[in-house]
């Protein structure tokens, strides 16, 4: 019997033992083992916010974020839980075999996307399978509903919502939100068990307005596309800007590409080429040495060269023109574009102010519109000007400018010698500088009237309206020097020409054919564009009866 | 009728032992409600319904109830009489599941014999059907008092917990060891013939660990679980966690985290952290209580017992008390990290067939071990006994 107390005593003492460190672990750990708890279960969660939207001036969506559900898996867990992979790949819309190989393969990983940006009933649909190891992720799509006619300009972003191209890249911030946090309560196999609470909401990203007129850029964009594929060109870009704000209504790009698909994309329509590609803007800039020749005092509008016999020597260079045109105003050099006009007007002034005012007017600068990549050209900056240099930098040659370098240069004639600094936004104000008097840049305006009325630029005209312009034919940079049969068809300019609402440039890089010229291939690009956006903004017209003379083949 | 019931003595009209009852039925009831809440998530995951694993809990329980009320009609003298037999039976049982292609092999150990519906956990029935052969063995006063009396019961318990060992499952082993030796002791073995049966035990439990990696390893991270947590000490920091989560009133029933696979077999061997997660401190010490009162109602029967010198009962009853008690204190132990983390069942409580048909069998055992020591219930015995005796005679 005494054996049998001391087996009670046991017990009650082992029973006394446990209870007895049952509570002194939980008396004494307690904080410890709840901490240590909170550490295993409680996660922060990411909360992806809204990507801001951008919309054209009138507030026409050109990229919006829609939700959309991501699914990933943990391939261990999924290939473990002997669930129906077949049907999961049959939703999925797989391949079952090369699912379930790319699943073993990356066994070793915690984490594989099975699809991204799934529709949500349709991951709904997946999800609801309830398979061990799927798991989805609530992201943003980014949907562009003008494509592939504003793309180069709004750009895109990445699948995981950052800005890669174009005004997605140049304000991501602005338009990126800031994810929020929340705090779940997750079990071992990182489900969310519970929400506990939001640390942190999601701000929503900010929206942008463009300065984009959808309805011009539409037409702009249609109005290059045809005449690339009439001309067989090369490539192309359009721009046009808003003289009163110096903004960018319209920019347009060949080739260009869908930005809502890119699976097949091809790397070179990506560019924005009216700003990133350099190119020689030949007679396009003979304006600007006339500008110098008008400011300098020496000349005046009807001051005349003689551009016989119909070539120059310059150093041991030949400059021609392609036919004797006779003694020639200035006004008559800029409408038949005579180099040799031109060359020699230029061999009277002084070179560094020719440069100079290249560079006040934005010639070698960066244009600072804040859009990525802008290319800054080249503007020559010698110590000593020789004869050819001189020359050559009149019409255009030897110094590269973009095509928004262009349009920012004809937009200082347009308003009056005032450069303004362009602008891709709606709402921005942006500085202004007189490079020019203004007395000079009416005269140039006239003279650039004459062009279109009278000169190369014909094709440039529209009905009910008055156009100031120049055309540029460049010859292009090959192998061995300059080609014969490649070039560049340049026209630049604005409308009307009292009062001018709007400036273009139109660009098109190697026509095919006997048209290949500024006057021929360009300018009527630019009629047609410039015709349908002075309706559309109902500008007044400010003549009453058409005229056209058909201007000849652009030169120089 | 009415008049014959009336002149019924009490304990015709309640049966059994209603201390015991009512225990065990506590003890059910507890282990019902956290098996449901325990095995909720795991259901799900594995099973796609939330109840499927206590639904299985439920249907085992109704078995074990009915496995024990058939055992309640078995008579004490046929255990008795069957010693050797149920000895055979241990062991073929015991080497059943050692053979590949009878016994089937879980986690690295075998311990199963695969019955379709169910696994069949030889060791959980071996435990009882040894109690019944060292008790009707030590009845026998040379068994217990000469030395080779002694090394015969010895040798058989050495047999089964050698066997146990090969499976291996050194939890049983030490479980059914420590109860067959405190039958011993308390059926009177000399201390000359236990003491060296200590040494030696010790010194191979020690060998065992230093022998087995995994124990080691679990050894050291019982000594310090958070350094090894990530390896032996996983699930001790995880039970640790439940016990700080649950404080002295539970975070409620159902809400246990730990359950949410951060602790594995939440509801089967830590069905007790987390019972201290979701219900608290006070009511695991409540439930610790009614193991208590369980284990000590059980002594007393065997006293009674051994004051009627009725020594098989008294032994049985003694045996019941051991294996069920030294089972729980090491499981809660395990839980509280008080012992080294072995994969034990809180009887009555856990998740587990076997372990509820066993127990339960033990239970009905006990039952009738008190039932046969009420006055008219052990005359009719002895009578059957005398009525057997003359039989035998003539």
């Amino acid at each position: 019997m005494i054996r049998l107390a001391i087996v009670a005593v046991c017990f009650v003492a082992l029973s006394g033992a446990i209870v007895g460190r049952m509570v002194y672990v939980n008396i004494n750990d307690r904080d410890f083992l709840q901490e240590q708890g909170d550490l295993r279960t409680i996660r922060l969660e990411r909360i992806n916010a809204h990507r801001g939207m951008i919309r054209d001036r009138l507030g026409k969506p050109l990229a919006i974020s829609s939700p959309v559900v991501s699914l990933w898996a943990n391939p261990n867990e999924l290939l473990s839980s002997s669930s129906d992979l077949n049907q999961l790949a049959t939703m999925l819309k797989v391949d079952p075999e090369e699912f379930a190989d790319r699943l073993e393969n990356s066994r070793s990983r915690s984490f594989v996307y099975l699809r991204r940006h799934m529709p949500p009933p349709e991951a709904e649909k997946i999800l609801s399978l309830s398979l061990p190891g799927l798991y989805s992720e609530k992201e943003y799509h980014r949907f562009y509903p003008a494509g592939e006619v504003a793309a180069h300009l709004v750009g895109v972003t990445n699948i995981d919502d950052r800005g890669q191209e174009g005004v997605e890249l140049a304000f991501d911030q602005w338009l990126t939100g800031v994810p929020g946090k929340k705090k779940v309560l997750k079990n071992l196999y990182g489900d969310i068990v519970a929400d506990i609470m939001p640390v942190a909401d999601a701000v929503p990203g900010r929206d942008i307005e463009l300065a984009m007129d959808l309805r011009l850029q539409y037409l702009a964009y249609r109005e290059l596309k045809a005449a690339i594929q009439r001309h067989e060109a090369q490539s192309g870009s359009i721009i046009v800007l808003d003289v009163a704000s110096g903004s960018v209504l319209a920019m347009a790009n060949q080739p260009s590409y869908n930005p809502n698909n890119r699976q097949r994309l091809d790397i070179a329509t990506v560019r924005n080429r009216a700003v990133t590609d350099a190119f020689e803007p030949g007679s396009t800039l003979k304006p600007f040495t006339v500008a110098v020749a008008l400011e300098s005092g020496s000349h005046h509008p009807l001051s005349r060269i003689d551009t016989s016999p119909g070539f120059v020597r310059v150093d041991d260079k030949t400059i021609p023109d392609p036919r004797d045109m006779g003694e020639l105003n200035l006004g008559d050099i800029l409408a038949h574009s005579s180099q040799v006009g031109i060359s020699k007007l230029a061999l009277t002034l002084d070179p560094f102010a020719v440069r100079d005012l290249l560079a006040d007017v934005g010639i070698g600068q960066i244009p600072g519109s804040g859009f990525p990549g802008e290319s800054q050209g080249y503007l020559p900056n010698h110590r000593r000007w020789t004869d050819i240099e001189r020359a050559t930098l009149a019409y255009g040659y030897g110094v590269t400018t973009t095509p928004l370098q262009l349009a920012n240069a004809y937009l200082a004639i347009a308003r009056g010698g005032v450069r303004k600094q362009i602008t891709l936004l709606a709402e921005e104000q942006t500085s202004t500088i007189r490079v020019m008097s203004e007395q000079t840049a009416s005269q140039l305006t006239r003279m650039l009237a004459k062009v279109v009325s009278d000169g190369t630029g014909g094709q440039a005209h529209i009905q009910g309206y008055t156009v100031a312009g120049k055309t540029g034919t460049v010859r292009k940079l090959g192998e061995s020097g300059y080609e014969d049969t490649r070039h560049l068809a340049f026209f630049a300019g604005f409308a009307p020409v009292q009062d001018p609402e709007l400036v273009a440039v139109v660009m098109i890089n190697d026509p095919a054919g006997d048209a290949n010229g500024g006057g021929s291939v360009a300018a009527p690009v630019f009629g047609s564009v410039m015709s349908g956006a002075m309706r559309i903004l109902k500008v007044a017209p400010d003549q009453q009866v058409a005229m056209s003379k058909g201007g000849g083949d652009a030169h120089g | 009728m009415a008049t014959e019931s009336a002149v019924m003595p009490m304990q015709e009209r309640c049966p059994v032992d209603m201390l015991t009852l009512a225990c065990v039925c506590v003890l059910l009831a507890v282990g019902v409600l956290l098996v449901a809440s325990a095995s909720s998530e795991i259901s799900a995951r594995e099973y796609g319904n939330t109840l499927y694993l206590v639904a299985r809990h439920i249907v085992f329980v109704g078995l074990s109830v009915s496995l024990g009320f058939l055992t309640l009609m078995i008579p004490l003298d046929l255990w008795q009489r069957s010693g050797w037999l149920l000895v055979l039976m241990s062991y073929l049982v015991l080497v059943a599941v050692l053979v590949p292609g009878i016994g089937k092999e879980v986690n690295g150990s075998m311990r199963w014999i695969p019955l379709g519906f169910f696994s069949l956990q030889g060791s959980e029935f071996v435990k009882l059907m040894m109690i019944m052969f060292v008790a009707s063995y030590l009845t026998v006063p040379e068994h217990r008092e000469r030395a080779l009396g002694f090394a015969k019961a010895l040798a058989a318990i050495v047999g089964v917990v050698a066997l146990l060992l090969l499976q291996p499952d050194l939890g049983s082993a030490v479980v059914v060891f420590s109860a067959y030796f405190g039958v011993m002791f308390l059926s009177g073995v000399p201390l000359r013939f236990l003491l060296p049966v200590i040494v030696a035990s010790v010194a191979s439990l020690a060998v065992l660990i230093l022998i087995a990696p995994y124990r080691l390893e679990r050894i050291l991270a019982f000594f310090d679980p958070w350094k090894h947590q990530y390896e032996g000490g996983y699930q001790l920091t995880q039970a640790l966690i439940a016990f700080g989560r649950g404080d002295w009133f539970g975070m409620g029933v159902g809400n246990s985290i730990q359950k949410l696979f951060f602790l594995p077999e939440a509801h089967t061997d830590f069905v007790y952290s987390i019972l201290v997660e979701e219900l608290g401190l006070l009511s695991a010490i409540i439930v610790l209580l009614v193991f208590m009162v369980l284990v000590l109602r059980a002594l007393w029967i065997a006293y009674i017992a051994f004051q009627r010198s009725m020594t098989f009962h008294g032994l049985v009853a003694c045996g019941i008390a051991l294996l069920i008690g030294i089972q729980a204190l090491i499981n809660m132990g395990v839980n509280v990290g008080a012992l080294p983390t072995k994969g034990l069942t809180l009887p009555l409580l856990s998740f587990g067939g076997n372990s509820l048909l066993a127990t339960m069998m033990m239970i009905a055992v006990l039952l009738r071990v008190e039932y046969e020591l009420r006055d008219g219930a052990s005359s009719i015995a002895q009578v059957a006994k005398r009525r057997r005796r003359t039989e035998n005679a003539s």
